[in-house]
């Protein structure tokens, strides 16, 4: 094998791509609008509801009001209260009349009115409602002879919780690198149905020089952007190191599948019916972190899981190598797999 | 321009053209996505807390939980699935509720109930959850709400669930992959194929071909967007005056296939622009999903004057007066197109 035949292959292949300059530009354009998705989405997470009190006297529980996860803002009137509910500055507002207490110690039933925005969700109103009947009881003394002891599982992200956009990190990731992996398969199929590949192993080009040029380039072009997305968007803050190398093998695992897709298709249009199913295999893990407790354990079997929890595991939990070294080897097994399983299959369409 | 001909260039197109990928992948994805994002997305933003619940007894507690609406229950068979659950954020809290639950709460003996505590939840789900469960104890040992709270709703408002605001997601996609894609890849397979020549020397004039192929992508985006809002009961009370919503937006997706299909040469560059204008023909659809993404940006892109009086027909009601502006707008839309198409016909005829 030449490395001189394949650096050329690999240049004629770049030139090939981007000679095209609509294909050039929309490549640019989709990696801009994959970061302003990302750009868009909430930076910050609600962790409480946010409710308006207008109480002439403050009843001492509401200062425990944070405790459950509330966070009483106070209001000078209860036109005040309401214009704010109106306004959609609070989830509701609740007016606690000045004879609460007093109700409250002799024993009668106190009245609380609870004014809730149009658009609060019906679960969230019945919340409110919840806690504050549950924030009476306490008022009143009223204890439980049942002790709820709460134990947290994991890591206890109070006051640190992921915002939207981070969980979808990963997910933008596999985005980019599938998109490439069909950019690969469809210039690879091209070549097949164009036979120019023919043509070029009747050249000293072996058909080793050949895939080597191919994975090259289809891991260059998928690594490259995909860093670029992760640069851009702040990605690569917390362990760079790991996440790159979880990158770089992403990259080769797209283009081991770009091989095989490659292989059952004769043109752009079957290159997409062969690519659409695998990339929404590939995209299920990141489903998951998007909303945990939606896939099972099966979902282990997906190759995409080991890239998607070991970025999302460094970018947002700073887990180092000890934590991850599991998912970054069993990510190189699937990529020694998928590149030759892509070879093999794709170099029998050769000859 | 003969009726006739248009007929039967139609027919051709449906005997041959419905055997193409994108003719399959207009009738199957949407129906695919419409499930998918039914049955995932429904409950995948979903903000309500959720609570896991092992019973090792039959207590009366789950059904009082269950029957609330601010949390979410589910049951486990054992208290290591329980906590399975709640370490991969299934449910944001776990608790294993042990035998004779309700009679010791009935006698009042002092229980500590172990409860797992997903480390992601957040800091409100964590206090209406516990709210809950005390909630339904007190209701078990019989203790009497010490307080009334009367609630009130402002504003006009309404809050908009997932599953509604995902609904334009699908029905743009319909109309997107039926009304254009079907049209464009028509007109483009006839041009590699140089079939659209050979028409050339017949009878059938190169607007007889449009003619057919505009209503093709017509029917297809109609009858695809009626089925996604049957699927998704969605017709709301003006079926008429939707369908003639529809019926335009399929138009005008029509007509701007057609513009695709003229201008376009060949297969891939027709799916890399379809790749680039995507966020511009999606844009209304990501604005009407997130409410906090200021609702005018909406209005710059096109397909909000389809997707804007669907919604306003189906989800709330809507009737004639209130859509008659972005109909309005719609239809010039229309004009719009029909001008481009026939400047992109006469630029075809000269080449």
């Amino acid at each position: 094998m030449s490395w001189q035949i394949v650096r050329a292959l690999i240049a004629k292949d770049f030139k090939l791509y981007f000679r095209n300059r609509f294909i050039a530009l929309i490549t640019v354009l989709g990696l801009v609008a994959y970061i302003a998705i990302y750009f868009v989405m909430p930076q910050t997470v609600d962790e409480t509801l946010e409710l308006a009190v207008y109480a002439p006297v403050l009843p001492p529980i509401l200062e425990q009001a944070g405790s459950q996860g509330l966070e009483l803002v106070l209001m000078e009137s209860e036109e005040q209260l309401k214009e704010a509910v109106v306004g959609g500055e609070y989830l509701a507002g609740v007016v606690v009349p000045p004879d609460f207490m007093d109700k409250l110690m002799s024993g009668e039933k106190g009245q609380l009115d609870v004014y809730f925005g149009a658009d609060t969700p019906e679960e969230l109103q019945d919340s409110i409602t919840v806690l504050l009947e549950e924030l009476a009881y306490l008022q009143t003394g009223q204890m439980l002879s049942v002790r709820v002891s709460p134990e947290v599982l994991g890591r206890d992200m109070v006051g640190i919780q992921i915002p939207m956009r981070d969980r979808l990190l990963p997910m933008l990731a596999v985005i980019i690198l599938m998109m490439e992996m069909l950019g690969l398969a469809s210039l690879i199929s091209s070549e097949v149905v164009g036979r120019t590949v023919q043509a070029l192993l009747i050249t000293p080009m072996t058909i080793r020089g050949l895939f080597a040029a191919k994975l090259i380039m289809g891991v260059s072009l998928a690594f490259v952007q995909v860093m670029l997305f992760m640069a851009v968007t702040g990605g690569l803050s917390q362990q760079p190191l790991i996440i790159i190398l979880a990158l770089l093998l992403g990259a080769i695992m797209v283009t081991g599948i770009g091989f095989l897709v490659a292989s059952g298709s004769k043109e752009m249009t079957t290159v997409i019916a062969w690519g659409m199913p695998a990339m929404i295999i590939l995209s299920v893990p990141a489903f998951g972190v998007l909303a945990p407790g939606t896939v099972s354990d099966w979902v282990k079997a997906v190759p995409s899981y080991y890239l998607v929890d070991a970025v999302y595991q460094a970018a947002n939990f700073n887990a180092g190598w000890s934590d991850i070294w599991d998912n970054l080897l069993i990510l190189l097994g699937f990529d020694i797999f998928l590149v030759w399983l892509g070879i093999t299959v794709l170099g029998r369409k050769f000859r | 321009m003969s009726v006739r001909r248009v007929a039967i260039l139609l027919g051709k197109d449906f005997k041959y053209g419905s055997r193409g990928f994108v003719f399959i992948m207009a009738i199957v994805a949407p129906l695919l996505i419409s499930l998918v994002l039914n049955l995932v997305f429904g409950t995948f933003f979903s903000q309500t807390a959720k609570l896991g619940i092992n019973d090792q007894g039959d207590s009366r507690l789950v059904d009082l939980v269950s029957a609330s609406d601010s949390v979410q229950t589910r049951t486990y068979a054992s208290t290591d699935d329980l906590k399975r659950a709640v370490e991969a954020g299934a449910v944001d809290m776990g608790v294993a509720l042990p035998e004779n639950f309700d009679e010791d709460v009935l006698s009042g003996n002092s229980i500590v109930l172990p409860a797992y505590v997903w480390g992601e939840s957040l800091a409100k789900n964590r206090g209406i959850l516990l709210a809950t469960v005390n909630s339904a104890v007190r209701q078990l040992a019989g203790q009497e709400v010490p307080v009334h709270i009367e609630t009130t709703t402002l504003g006009d408002a309404q809050s908009v669930p997932w599953s509604d605001r995902l609904l334009p997601l699908v029905l743009l996609y319909a109309v997107t992959i039926g009304g254009i894609m079907v049209p464009a890849s028509l007109m483009v397979d006839e041009k590699q194929k140089r079939t659209l020549a050979a028409l050339a020397i017949t009878p059938a004039t190169l607007g007889d071909i449009l003619a057919a192929k505009g209503l093709m992508g017509v029917i297809m985006a109609l009858v695809m967007s009626i089925v996604i809002m049957l699927l998704n009961q969605a017709f709301g009370v003006q079926p008429g005056l939707l369908m003639i919503v529809l019926g335009l937006g399929a138009v005008l997706a029509a007509l701007f296939g057609l513009v695709l299909g003229l201008l376009v040469k060949d297969i891939n560059t027709l799916f890399a622009t379809i790749k680039a204008v995507g966020l511009l023909l999606y844009a209304p659809v990501i604005v009407y999903m997130f409410p906090g993404i200021p609702q005018w940006i909406g209005k710059i892109f096109p397909t909000y004057y389809i997707v804007q009086p669907v919604v306003e027909i189906s989800q709330q009601g809507g009737a004639w007066p209130e859509v008659i502006f972005e109909v309005s707008i719609l239809a010039g839309l229309i004009v719009l197109m029909f001008v481009l198409v026939t400047m992109a016909t006469r630029r075809l005829k000269q080449q």
